[in-house]
């Protein structure tokens, strides 16, 4: 699940502070990915989840590297027919957290202030599918227990078939297919959303309030199927469609009871990037984006028929990656800036927004520096800024601009093995710095302190 | 053993029939290698050998025989130095003999990379210990073993354009005996720090 998924509720019309709790930030290491090439993380990973060009290569190769023992079947013309390791790729992930607001957030009944200092015991657990399932074809998927909901569920899916062919010049053509459920979650960078800084929030505090639909809302929401090459390790580009696949909702059709937006027909996305390697240096530079038509949701009780005018969002991006990796000394900036351009015919026709166009553009910005794979931390700041419309957005300002910035510490003792302090700050929350939420709520309110312990084996 | 009129020519047959299945086990064997390198081996050490990046050694020239040696080291875990463990363990846990053999020769005929230019005074310094050694410190010269032009000799193992940090990290792994080499270990024992940097620093200037 990705960090900025509180904001899935936009298009509901009020925000209420308690939907704010719906972040369910989740990253992603890997163990079984090692044990199935039986390398180290470093050889995949900078400082886990982040993706070491040779990560990269692995995931766009479809997970198959595999060094294991294989129990196989082959055809007398030498065609292999089965490759499966002897031990399923199995691994699981457990976070335990705790997290300190600068104020406690008011008691949702009114009766005064919640608790501060929420432990998340767990805050997540993961089990992974994470490795080869043929030759071509393997998978990453997850399962997670969400202690918020109390609820075990899929989170970020990506299975992916993948072929390579040897072009004049002994150049390589990766070519696949991927079928996931989060879009970017399947790409190679860890400048794009689902992969993108940070890596892990918490649970129990709020989170920024609103987002593009490729920015986070869609996760765990759509099936995508895409097609992706990358020449030559350096020239990825992508096309595919995304449609709602909605989770928890009954087995029936979806209709006008679905909650969360229905996406129109299907989104097309698409994605192109240029990596370049030399001497200890990385360095990506790539755009991409997504058009979503979406049957809007109106909240309980207020279900339109999914069939006539839908809100267009178009969402455009672009991302950079840079990452120096030595022994001693690992250092990476990643940044993107998306900005979605919106037509509200749905939204505007049911008298729920006071515009019909209006946009939101969000940046981010983070830099990293590890020492030896064991002690490090990130800084950075991301910014949301966006139409100001009272209708749409149901806050006091009518206006999404969020700002901050995010620090945090790691220490790695051992390479799947992470203990991280951090800090996240506000300077603006939903349109404003003070009484954003016409209660007497500040900005800085939300400061957020989160400690977490995050194991993967 | 002697051959009966009738069982000669079936031999014959055999035998051509033999060498025929070799020439295809070789076909597919170099097919699967070639693959491998420009697929797999090719993200670190270069589509042809050549690595761009210095943590990855430089295959391109290198001795057909040194280099299976090593991936067998490395398949059978008994080369321990970190990369080593963390890299080439796994990714030649799995490869068969006909497999390394291929791969060894696909990079032994492949162009090597040249030398790149460093600092003057540290090559030179670099250079009388390669060719001369340290006699005070009983430093054999590695030219001995390596070739005056470190392009190898025998199954001593090519030098000439190789990544300075490699070689200096490998230095210091036959130093520390992490990589188990007694001849390399007894080379490497009575070299300082700057002195391996000067050597490695050498033979990354050599063409």
């Amino acid at each position: 699940m990705n960090l900025w998924r509180p904001i899935a509720v936009r298009g509901i019309r009020i925000l209420a502070p308690a939907l704010l709790l719906l972040a369910v930030p989740t990253a992603h290491a890997v163990p079984s990915y090692a044990r199935q090439t039986g390398m180290a993380c470093e050889a995949c990973h900078t400082v886990f989840p982040e993706l070491t060009h040779f990560g990269r290569m692995f995931k766009a190769s479809g997970y198959v590297l595999d060094n294991l023992k294989q129990v196989k079947g082959v055809t007398p013309q030498r065609e292999e027919i089965l490759s499966l390791a002897g031990l399923p790729p199995l691994s699981l992930m457990v976070m335990a957290s705790y997290t300190q607001l600068a104020t406690p957030l008011p008691d949702s009944s009114g009766k005064g202030e919640s608790q501060n200092g929420t432990v998340g015991f767990p805050q997540q657990v993961s089990l992974f599918y994470a490795g080869k399932i043929a030759p071509h074809l393997g998978a990453f998927l997850q399962l997670t227990y969400d202690s918020a909901s109390g609820t075990i569920g899929i989170d970020n899916t990506d299975i992916r078939f993948a072929d390579m062919t040897i072009l004049p010049g002994d150049q390589s053509l990766i070519y696949g297919l991927s079928l996931n459920n989060n879009p970017t979650v399947q790409d190679l960078w860890n400048s794009t959303p689902a992969f993108g800084f940070p890596y892990a929030l918490s649970a129990s505090a709020p989170g920024i309030p609103y987002a593009a639909q490729i920015d986070g809302p869609r996760a765990q929401d759509v099936a995508g199927l895409t097609a992706y090459a990358f020449w030559n390790e350096s020239l990825y580009g992508e096309v595919g469609v995304y449609r709602s696949a909605k989770q928890g909702v009954g087995p029936g059709p979806l209709d006008s009871t679905t909650p969360g937006g229905v996406i129109d027909g299907a989104a097309p996305y698409w994605r192109i990037a240029y990596e370049h390697n030399w001497d200890r240096h990385s360095i990506e530079a790539g755009l991409y984006g997504a058009t979503f038509k979406m049957f809007p949701d109106f909240g309980a009780g207020y279900g339109q028929p999914l069939a006539g005018p839908s809100d267009r969002y178009q969402d455009v991006a672009e991302d950079l990656q840079y990452q120096f990796l030595a022994d001693q000394h690992l250092f990476s900036l990643a940044a993107t800036r998306i900005h979605e351009s919106q037509t509200l015919n749905a939204t505007f026709a049911a008298g729920k927004s006071s515009n019909l166009d209006n946009d939101l553009t969000t940046t981010r910005a983070y830099a990293t520096y590890y020492y030896r794979r064991t002690v490090g931390g990130t800084a950075g700041f991301f910014t949301t800024t966006g139409s100001t419309d009272v209708l749409f957005l149901g806050n006091t300002s009518g206006a999404p601009d969020t700002r901050g910035w995010i620090a945090e510490l790691n220490y790695l003792p051992w390479l799947n093995t992470k203990f991280s302090l951090q800090y996240t700050a506000y300077n603006k929350y939903s349109g404003l710095s003070d009484n954003y939420d016409g209660m007497g709520r500040n900005a800085k309110d939300n400061n957020t302190l989160y400690v977490l312990a995050w194991l993967s084996y | 053993m002697r051959i009966g009129r009738m069982t000669g020519p079936a031999l014959v047959l055999a035998l051509c029939a033999s060498v025929a299945m070799a020439d295809q086990t070789d076909e597919i064997a170099h097919a699967t290698a070639r693959r491998l390198a420009v697929g797999v081996c090719g993200t670190c050490h270069g589509t042809h050998g050549v690595s761009e990046l210095p943590k990855f050694p430089r295959l391109a020239g290198q001795n057909a025989n040194y280099l299976a040696v090593q991936l067998k080291a490395f398949r059978s875990q008994t080369r321990g130095d970190p990369d080593a463990i963390s890299y080439m363990w796994g990714m030649a846990g799995n490869l068969e003999d006909s497999t390394i053999d291929a791969l060894a020769q696909y990079y032994s005929a492949q162009a090597a990379g040249g030398g790149r230019a460093g600092d003057p005074a540290l090559i030179a310094r670099g250079k009388t210990i390669y060719q001369q050694g340290l006699e005070s410190v009983g430093v054999p010269a590695c030219a001995a073993c390596h070739g005056p032009d470190a392009h190898g000799m025998g199954d001593f193992p090519r030098l000439a354009g190789q990544h300075s940090q490699y070689v200096l990290k490998q230095l210091s792994s036959f130093q520390s005996n992490m990589r188990n080499v007694a001849v390399m270990h007894g080379v490497a024992q009575g070299l300082k720090r700057e002195e391996m940097s000067a050597v490695a620093a050498f033979l990354e200037a050599q063409p």
